[in-house]
């Protein structure tokens, strides 16, 4: 596990890939709500009339309940994009072949891949919390009051929800053999996910609950819906391992 | 046989478009070079694939030096099939690290080891360049250090030319050799009968997913012979 561990974070580090979204990710989320807090408290009273029902109730809680919002749909589709990127980037390279007839067994590459993009995952969405707090600072919102610390909480919980809830897109991206699977596949869920609050599921779709927890909205979240995302990503990651275990270059 | 590093007895797989193998005998014996030939779409490519667990057999047998696929010590493989494996973002000297490591070289061997293939292959002046900027027959040469690097006791190589300028083919050449006289078993396709010719102890000549006979290595004529042991299997079939 070691090796492949060395391996596939030596390839994660040096890819261009996973620095662009690392980049959008962190600084895009970051820079769009204190973008939104800006255009609030400008003297356009129809752009304020706008958006001001989205950052109630203001200061620190109101712009941090942004950020949840945010990261809910594009932190899980940044995620994916990268997990789809390094699943399918074997096949695309054809470096699939060399990853055969080694000593590593292809399921703890692949499970390399998880760690690695999971270690990746928790390094960015630190990295995101804290930029929101820096950039948050620097609009003048002031000293982070104490109730917007579990705010705070919820946002970084909901960042690692997102990046478990994206492990569909390596068993998509492994079965398409194309980024473009992952990623479709990221998308379908995200929109089924709004689709399912829509229809009025609750939190009883689990790619939906982490974000509704979180938004803290009128919906109430229980545990047990909570818990529901851990059965989803366990299927992921065995199904995941199990194709990469029988994995056959026949097409 | 005794001193097969590989022997497989009976293999089939075949594809829906027809293409695949059907009913394959084949062995490579230690310190020996055996040449597959045939035109596009033969089956050399699937035989390698097969020997190498990429693509499981609908039937038939594979022992790697007298074990089963999936008992075989596979640090003592080294394969180039299709693709080099060159990540585009890593340097020579990273790729050939991630390759001496995947193939289970030990830490403290694997600098001399890179270095040491580096210089073999005459990569020293791309060691540090990223693979995605070398050119087509660069990145070849890399693939094929990365594959050879931990003097295997199998080889296997698909087109290993493909790409290759006259000097990296003759490299190429000597470094195979040189491998075969230290006793590894070595499996090569290729479209270049003279090459092949060159360096292979046997030469098997495949066609429409069999092996339809053997070209001598020292014969004068081999294209003309290889022709014709096609042609008379198409008419045949």
């Amino acid at each position: 596990m070691i090796i492949g561990l060395v391996t596939e974070f030596t390839k994660l580090a040096h890819a261009t890939v996973v620095r662009a979204t690392t980049a959008l990710v962190v600084l895009g989320i970051s820079l769009l709500c204190s973008a939104m807090l800006l255009a609030v408290h400008t003297d356009d009273p129809q752009l304020a009339a706008k958006l001001g029902p989205l950052i109630d109730p203001g200061g620190w809680i109101g712009y941090l309940t942004v950020a949840i919002q945010v990261t809910g749909a594009a932190g899980f589709v940044g995620y994916g994009v990268v997990l789809s990127w390094l699943f399918s980037r074997e096949f695309a390279d054809g470096t699939i072949t060399g990853l055969f007839a080694i000593p590593v067994p292809r399921p703890t590459i692949a499970a390399a891949k998880l760690v690695v993009y999971l270690a990746w995952g928790l390094i960015t969405a630190a990295c995101l919390l804290a930029a929101l707090v820096v950039l948050g600072l620097a609009n003048g919102l002031g000293p982070i009051p104490a109730d917007a610390v579990p705010v705070m909480g919820r946002q970084f919980a909901l960042s690692l929800f997102t990046i478990i809830l994206a492990t569909p897109a390596a068993w998509a991206a492994t079965l398409g053999r194309s980024v473009l699977a992952g990623i479709g596949t990221t998308i379908v869920i995200l929109v089924l996910s709004q689709v399912s609050v829509i229809a009025g599921a609750d939190g009883w779709f689990p790619f939906a609950a982490p974000a509704l927890w979180a938004i803290h909205s009128d919906i109430t979240v229980g545990p047990l819906q909570l818990a529901l995302v851990v059965p989803v990503v366990a299927v992921s990651v065995t199904l995941t391992l199990h194709s990469w275990q029988h994995l056959q270059l026949d097409r | 046989m005794a001193d097969s590093m590989v022997d497989a007895r009976g293999l089939i797989r075949t594809f829906d478009d027809g293409t695949g193998v059907r009913g394959v005998d084949i062995s490579v014996a230690r310190a020996e070079i055996h040449a597959l030939v045939g035109l596009n779409g033969a089956g050399k490519s699937t035989l390698m694939r097969l020997l190498l667990g990429m693509l499981r057999p609908t039937a038939g047998t594979i022992t790697i030096a007298g074990r089963s696929p999936a008992d075989t010590d596979w640090a003592t493989v080294g394969h180039l099939v299709d693709y080099p494996l060159a990540y585009s973002e890593l340097t020579s000297r990273q790729n050939l690290t991630l390759g001496a490591r995947l193939h289970g070289v030990t830490p403290h061997q694997i600098a001399s080891m890179v270095e040491a293939v580096i210089a073999e292959l005459h990569l020293t002046q791309y060691a540090d360049r990223r693979a995605g900027k070398l050119s087509l027959g660069n990145r070849q040469r890399l693939g094929l250090a990365s594959a050879l690097q931990h003097d295997p006791a199998f080889i296997v190589l698909d087109e290993p030319t493909n790409g290759l300028d006259p000097s990296g083919v003759i490299l190429l050449r000597e470094a195979l050799l040189r491998r075969a006289g230290n006793g590894a078993a070595v499996l090569v396709s290729s479209h270049h009968l003279d090459e092949v010719a060159r360096i292979a102890d046997r030469i098997s000549v495949m066609n429409a997913g069999r092996i339809i006979g053997a070209l001598d290595p020292q014969g004068i004529d081999i294209e003309r012979a290889f022709f014709d042991l096609v042609y008379s299997d198409d008419v045949a079939a």
